[in-house]
């Protein structure tokens, strides 16, 4: 095999300006396939990152109360104490347990207002959520503002206080310090408010931070008049994350089978579900058991159509860079024909002529794409070290974080090398096997 | 209609005898509420035709046309828009004390809260709905008030526990000579002023029983913790006929913007 590799290896080096042009070729779009990768990785390492401290746990319990049949369907754990003891019990791999009330209203400042979820929070339980925020500077959402960056993420949850995100406080025209205004609808129906200071603008994380803001989980109570047993949703985090498929289905059918309603498992985030809910005709309460898999679900789907472009994009490219080894193979044959028939002259088989010219292809493949694999490799990290800033809130939506963010891993790089190399042996094997079908005679005889 | 006469004569009667600044009791203050819903209620079905003006602070104003249907002995309403072009078919209809949303471009039917916005304006189910004040709150006069250059008696209705209301305070402005309320304010749960209403115009109908039906021809909503924003609805063409059934379904609702 040793010989093979080695007259591959020097036929390359002999027709060294094609090879290089084809090297290239392959080393280009192995480069840009491993950066591509390291972009729908970094996605979804951010959406990971993002939905499992903003917006859910590992796995979640949400309820589901209506007062009547007529009623809407509210958020609503009517009583935290009954399930947190059975969730805790049910999977003792449970990390932490976070309890959340969620609102929905309008927020009103002087000049602007939006409608979004309010998350009610308890700071003593959220050091994760501290953690993951970062306060933006002024420029993020205020017209002429600098790069000072005011407020306090230690002070997220505060009673009487909202931390909110940068796209929000540009359209509420708000900065640290100022008032605004929850208003809502009691789960009674009556209409009510609440004076807000903000004390802290976060960077923007994508679509999430499109709709959320913190405050603390009695303003919530007070706005919405809830029972002070009442929450919104249990966030689970778990020893380990790759249990939560698993923890999920435990949960919800023991749950279940202690008589509790447990709704259907959704793909898909538990708000998504309350205008059906609402339109059913059931009272009481139901619980939702699901993942932060589903929580994440609008960033999936942005994941998905990532990767499906970049494999369109570079399947394209592949289709070049096959045609480009076959012709180069084409080219290599025709002008070592009389070379191949010397060969099989003095006795050498038809499958050790295809092999070596698939063996030329191969190494071919293998030294291109993985020179291309590292330079992607390379170049997504030091773009990913840089942490360079997103230019428009729609890059921000799409790639889930407001600094572009690149994550490399090594199973991603050899999967891709190995593809390029194949598909380079596989593009030989054609001309190759005309190659090795060739008659000796006709082939010494034959004039270049 | 001898209810309406009765209570004005109640009313006019504990006018002459009181001094100018004397306190109505707690009875007269609901006498005068339940005559703000006598006067309003028409007996039989109601048609209306709608025009709602928004203007909201940083976006265009926007003028919709709809047109209300009412059976207040059933407690049934149907608004359904007719314009703009873009709005035109969607609907609502309460039944029961459901209130559900229909939009034709995708074909479903919502639940709504029955303190919904219409949509999306200040305005309320409850603007374009019989008057339901005695019913729903407690009332307790709080004094006379100039309103302009109207003598007025100033109002303060709480809600009654469990009752369906939007506001659970509410304040109102009647007018001294011909019982008309001119305004309305209405407060949130935590105090602040959420609305305030100027009810300038009054017209009447009469119904099949020849009783006068009171309509206010404008209602000047303005929306106090958005400052800026304010709707404008203006009522025509109102008609006290008997309606069909068939008013008051999903399926009619559906049909109108086949």
């Amino acid at each position: 095999m040793g010989i093979y590799v080695k007259v591959a290896f020097r036929n390359l080096l002999q027709a060294r300006r094609r090879s290089l042009l084809l090297g290239l070729a392959l080393a280009s779009v192995s480069m840009l396939l491993v950066f591509l990768m390291a972009i729908s990785q970094g996605m979804a390492d951010s959406l990971l990152e993002t939905t499992t401290t903003l917006a859910s746990g590992h796995v979640n319990v949400h309820g589901f109360y209506k007062p009547s049949t007529n009623a809407v369907a509210w958020p609503i754990i009517e009583d935290e104490k009954k399930v947190r003891p059975l969730v805790e019990e049910i999977l003792p791999d449970v990390e932490r347990v976070v309890s959340r009330a969620h609102g929905w209203g309008k927020i009103v400042s002087e000049t602007g207002s939006i409608v979004t979820s309010v998350t009610g929070i308890l700071p003593e339980q959220e050091d994760r959520l501290r953690e993951r925020l970062t306060l933006a500077p002024r420029s993020a959402y205020m017209e002429g503002g600098g790069d000072e960056v005011v407020g306090d993420v230690s002070r997220v949850g505060e009673p009487g206080t909202i931390f909110l995100f940068a796209n929000q406080a540009r359209r509420l025209k708000v900065d640290v310090g100022d008032t605004v205004i929850l208003a809502a609808e009691t789960s009674g129906g009556a209409a009510n408010s609440v004076d807000l200071t903000v004390v802290g603008i976060g960077r923007d994380l994508g679509m999430v931070t499109n709709f959320i803001s913190f405050t603390h989980k009695d303003t919530i109570h007070q706005v919405y008049q809830l029972k002070p047993e009442a929450t919104g949703s249990l966030l689970l985090y778990l020893d380990d994350i790759e249990r939560t498929h698993a923890a999920r289905k435990e949960l919800a059918d023991a749950l279940a089978s202690r008589e509790l309603e447990i709704l259907e498992h959704l793909d898909q985030p538990f708000y998504m579900r309350m205008d059906a809910l609402s339109n059913q005709r059931w009272a009481g309460q139901r619980y939702d058991v699901n993942t932060w898999e589903a929580e994440g679900a609008h960033g999936k789907w942005v994941i998905t159509g990532f990767q499906w472009i970049s494999y369109f994009l570079v399947s394209i490219l592949v289709l070049i860079i096959v045609v480009g080894v076959m012709n180069t193979m084409w080219m290599s044959v025709r002008e070592r024909t009389p070379e191949i028939g010397t060969l099989r002259a003095i006795g050498m088989g038809r499958s050790r002529v295809l092999l070596l010219f698939a063996t030329e292809a191969l190494i071919l493949g293998l030294l291109a794409s993985g020179f291309g694999a590292g330079l992607g490799a390379l170049f997504a990290s030091i773009l990913d070290a840089a942490r360079i800033p997103l230019p428009s809130d729609a890059a921000k939506t799409v790639l889930m974080s407001d600094t572009l963010r690149l994550s490399v891993r090594l199973d991603q790089i050899v999967r891709s090398v190995l593809v390029f190399t194949f598909v380079a042996g596989a593009a030989s094997l054609y001309p190759a096997s005309r190659a090795a079908r060739m008659r000796p005679v006709t082939a010494i005889h034959h004039v270049g | 209609m001898s209810t309406v006469r009765t209570r004005l004569a109640a009313i006019a009667l504990v006018l002459l005898f009181a001094s100018p600044a004397a306190a109505l009791t707690d009875e007269e203050a609901l006498e005068l509420i339940k005559l703000q819903d006598e006067r309003q209620n028409s007996v039989g079905d109601y048609k209306a035709l709608v025009f709602i003006e928004q203007k909201e602070r940083n976006k265009n104003d926007q003028v919709y046309e709809a047109l209300v249907y009412r059976r207040d002995v059933t407690d049934k309403m149907v608004i359904l828009f007719v314009r703009p072009k873009e709005e035109a078919g969607k609907g609502y209809l309460r039944v029961d004390k459901n209130l559900f949303f229909y939009d034709p471009t995708v074909g479903k039917w919502e639940r709504r809260t029955e303190r919904d916005r219409i949509g999306g304006t200040t305005s309320r189910r409850q603007d374009f709905d019989r008057s339901r004040l005695a019913e729903n709150f407690n009332v307790k006069w709080l004094g006379e008030e100039k309103l302009g250059k109207l003598d007025t008696h100033k109002l303060e209705l709480r809600a009654k526990p469990g009752a369906d209301v939007a506001f659970p305070v509410v304040h109102l402005w009647i007018d001294k000579a011909t019982n008309n309320l001119l305004k309305r304010q209405e407060f949130a749960l935590s105090g602040r002023l959420m609305r305030t209403t100027f009810l300038p115009k009054w017209f009447t109908v009469k119904n099949s029983q020849g009783k006068d039906v009171w309509v206010p021809r404008e209602q000047r909503i303005f929306d106090e913790v958005e400052k800026g924003n304010q709707t404008t609805v203006v009522i025509r063409q109102v008609e006290l006929q008997p309606l069909d059934d068939s008013y008051f379904t999903k399926a009619w609702l559906e049909a109108r913007s086949r």
